[in-house]
């Protein structure tokens, strides 16, 4: 079913992965001056995922991704 | 009750105790990172080893729902990040709008993926091939993870309505963000090994 | 040094101290009650898997016996493998003597987490009664690494399932407790112990601490792997479904080549704490021995294919982890050659805990050399599954583990108890162990020069005399262990009070009463400078100086 609808489905991924990667990082920038240990790891949590947004990007603008 | 019993003990002890359960906490999160290492070890190791990846007869899962699923789920640690900031600052209406916003995007990436292992994967079983083990093994190592984010986050979030969190105390919320945000950042990985290598 | 602004930690206390038999004695928090409950429970694993191999050597006495059948000698020598690292190396070196010694060395009143600790010792008798009760049922009969495809045939594999279960449950143990000592040393060290005034057991218990958290996870996941394959046919090990048994040797190994330092590694600790004590002068190149465990620890990671040689590894591979496993070498010379020289023109005491530090001196560096012969690959090839090997293994677990063991249990036992133990047989008990241990494996290297295999019940009549020796010897090498525990039996019923300090050693657990109070020390100590310094004032400050400077015995 969910095969025949690719193209909503990759807009759907497209949008929000934009929105996702805007917030992780002005997420990071608030973070940046705190220095207690979680702020630490929370930074570093916060680029993952801008890089996980950043993959979901790529597969629906369709420059990576393996569809068979 | 639990309120009364956290404040009968000082600010610095709570201070020092918590800190001793963040660095555990952060080290089983470490190792908890180990056993998925291992399983992608194991992956890696299998595909390299098979003349043909996916074997034949064995589709590869769908990308696109998969796609709409990562975004959902990175979406997630997004609220839960702006959760977290809503009881820094005392806001407690933002803490639980934004909390319950987290459990309802993890259920639905609980949702998807149990979509995509029912519908979408038809030939592809646990027990049938080198690919469905280590595709069933990792990803529902990690659905498991969420199962239990999704869980944590729903104690949490009762015992901050029965005031157990403050501003100052709140441990248990702090080892719940980055429980969350780790099983995101698992993700990142796990998308990019079975969708896009 | 100023002590007007020391940071004193914020809480008083931990646990309020019990007031049942059973939180006293059972389920106990304290670290210390931990460490003795450990003891007592790998000691009767210990028994267990003693005699199982003293049923081996039974079977091994003549080239053909048939004392045991077949099936009965290979689950011995699998469950007597399993429970002798599992069940009572790791126990002994990380619960026991890392939650005896190391709180207290650091100036702690117990671990980070004390719940956690009884938890992980709690899940020592669960996984020792799976492992064992997999006898009832046939035990698995691939040895102790239970190797694909051996271990998934039917009947050999049939109560594989309990074995997993039982080693999953240890390893999540040994996970719990690195993580918990990891915080412990990393949060809990008393005001002015900074990392390079650690006494050296401390830097052994941290570094075993980082391996039980990092390899032992994995070994969590091998194990899933294993069972998922046996129970539900999820091909990972599986070669007819594109599955790889020479997969799980890698995972396997990944963590097994750090258990041997996990092993290892305390006893070290034990012997840097013990040489500087009876040779009443400063630990030569204190910086070079707790740095070297530290680089041994990183180095473990990367030579686990050691172990595979023979498993058909590309050539750059076993190029690499021949080198790196070679190199391993460097750190642990660095450290033989800095206890040798710390007792050189020292003042030596040859008190039964210096005694059995010299037996692992002699002992480990002969396994050691075995090491590195072992890790050249062309050599390899001719030893691999060879009774040269499980002479290797031997020299250095039970030559460098079990002399550190009982160097420790001598050094510590007045600490522990309150109760010197009787020296006389003690020295007894050293010597006869040293010569009946040399004479039990030191053939075994011949005779896996000469070609006998290893985990065979029968072998060829050339090896009779050799076997027949060796087996002699290793019966009266159990019998010598018999002499520590009466000794254990006359320090309770007759052993003379030890007071504070009689060894006249300097590090923080000597300077509490003995046995140690509940909350170790009634005020927090604080830490002026390193604690080898034997000739200088004591470096603490914060303490009862009237116990401390009770006079050596």
């Amino acid at each position: 079913m969910l095969e025949s609808i690719p193209t909503e489905l990759r807009i759907i991924a497209f949008i929000g992965a934009v929105i996702v990667a805007v917030v992780a990082l002005v997420a990071l920038r608030g973070e940046w001056p705190k220095t207690r240990l979680e702020d630490h790891v929370t930074k570093i949590m916060m680029v993952l995922l801008t890089v996980g947004c950043i993959e979901v990007m790529l597969v629906a603008i369709g420059t990576i991704g393996r569809v068979k | 009750m639990a309120a009364a019993n956290a404040h009968a003990v000082s600010d610095a002890e709570y201070a020092e105790v918590s800190g001793h359960r963040l660095l555990g906490f952060l080290f089983f999160l470490i190792s908890d990172c180990v056993i998925f290492g291992n399983f992608i070890f194991s992956y890696l190791y299998l595909r390299n080893a098979a003349p043909l990846w996916p074997p034949v007869g064995i589709e590869r899962p769908y990308l696109y729902l998969a796609a709409v699923n990562s975004i959902v789920l990175f979406g997630s640690g997004a609220t839960m990040h702006y959760a977290m900031e809503g009881m820094r600052h005392d806001r407690r209406s933002q803490f639980i709008g934004y909390t319950l916003a987290t459990i309802v995007l993890g259920s639905m990436f609980l949702g998807g993926q149990a979509y995509e292992y029912t519908h979408l994967l038809p030939h592809t079983t646990w027990a049938g091939t080198t690919f469905g083990a280590s595709f069933y093994t990792l990803t529902g190592l990690h659905g498991f993870h969420v199962f239990i984010g999704v869980i944590f986050l729903i104690v949490v979030l009762l015992q901050t309505l029965r005031g157990t969190y403050t501003q100052e105390r709140h441990f248990g919320l702090t080892a719940a963000t980055l429980y969350w945000h780790f099983v995101d950042v698992i993700w990142v990985a796990l998308f990019f090994l079975f969708y896009i290598y | 040094m100023s002590v007007t602004h020391v940071e004193l930690p914020a809480s008083s206390h931990i646990h309020p101290p019990p007031d049942t038999f059973i939180k006293k004695y059972v389920f106990s928090l304290d670290h210390k009650v931990i460490a003795i409950q450990y003891f007592i429970t790998a000691g009767l694993f210990l028994v267990f898997a003693g005699l199982l191999a003293e049923l081996m050597r039974v079977q091994l006495m003549g080239p053909n016996n048939h004392v045991l059948s077949v099936a009965v000698f290979n689950q011995a020598y699998s469950l007597h493998g399993t429970a002798m690292v599992w069940l009572v190396g790791i126990p002994i070196v990380t619960g026991a003597f890392g939650n005896l010694i190391m709180p207290v060395q650091i100036g702690a009143r117990d671990v980070a987490f004390p719940w956690l600790n009884m938890l992980s010792f709690w899940m020592l008798p669960v996984a020792g009664i799976l492992v064992f009760a997999s006898l009832l049922f046939g035990a698995p009969q691939a040895g102790w690494t239970e190797y694909p495809p051996v271990s998934l045939q039917l009947p050999l594999g049939e109560s594989l399932s309990l074995w997993c279960a039982g080693v999953f449950v240890i390893g999540v143990s040994s996970t719990i407790t690195g993580l918990n000592f990891l915080v412990t040393i990393v949060k809990m060290r008393a005001p002015g112990m900074t990392y390079t005034r650690m006494p050296l057991f401390v830097w052994a218990t941290g570094v075993t601490a980082f391996l039980s958290m990092i390899a032992t996870a994995n070994l969590s996941a091998a194990l899933a792997g294993l069972f998922i394959q046996h129970n539900f046919g999820v091909p990972f090990y599986d070669v007819t479904r594109g599955g790889a048994p020479v997969l799980w040797q890698h995972v396997f190994w990944f963590y097994s080549h750090p258990a041997v330092y996990i092993l290892i590694l305390p006893a070290f600790g034990i012997v840097s704490e013990v040489i500087p004590t009876f040779v009443r002068r400063p630990i030569f190149g204190y910086k070079a021995i707790a740095y070297s465990s530290a680089a041994i620890g990183l180095l473990s990671f990367m030579v686990w294919a050691h172990h595979m040689f023979t498993s058909g590894l590309q050539h750059w591979e076993q190029l690499f982890f021949m080198l790196l496993t070679m190199v391993i070498a460097v750190p642990t010379g660095i450290k033989i050659f800095s206890w040798v020289t710390t007792l050189w023109r020292g003042k030596i005491r040859l008190d039964s805990p210096l005694l059995f530090v010299l037996g692992f001196l002699s002992t480990f560096t002969l396994g050691g050399i075995t090491g590195v012969m072992l890790a050249s690959v062309p050599a390899d090839a001719q030893e691999h599954a060879s009774y040269f090997v499980v002479a290797h293994i031997h020299y250095v677990l039970f030559g460098g583990t079990i002399f550190g063991i009982f160097a420790g249990l001598y050094y510590w036992w007045p600490k522990m108890t309150g109760r010197m133990l009787d020296e006389r047989l003690g020295k007894w008990h050293f010597w006869l162990m040293y010569i009946f241990f040399n004479l039990t494996f030191l053939p075994m290297h011949w005779a896996g020069l000469m070609g006998m295999p290893r985990r065979v019940a029968t072998y060829d009549p050339m090896f009779a005399g050799t076997n027949l020796f060796v087996s002699i010897s290793s019966f009266v090498l159990a019998a010598s262990i018999l002499i520590f525990i009466y000794n254990a039996y006359r320090s309770a019923r007759y052993g003379e009070p030890a007071g504070p300090n009689p060894w006249g050693a300097r590090t923080l657990e000597w300077m509490i009463p003995s046995p140690m109070p509940y909350y170790n020390f009634r005020d927090v100590p604080i830490v002026l400078s390193g604690p080898y310094d034997y000739g200088k004032p004591l470096p603490y400050a914060n303490i009862s100086q009237d116990l401390a400077m009770t006079p050596v015995r």
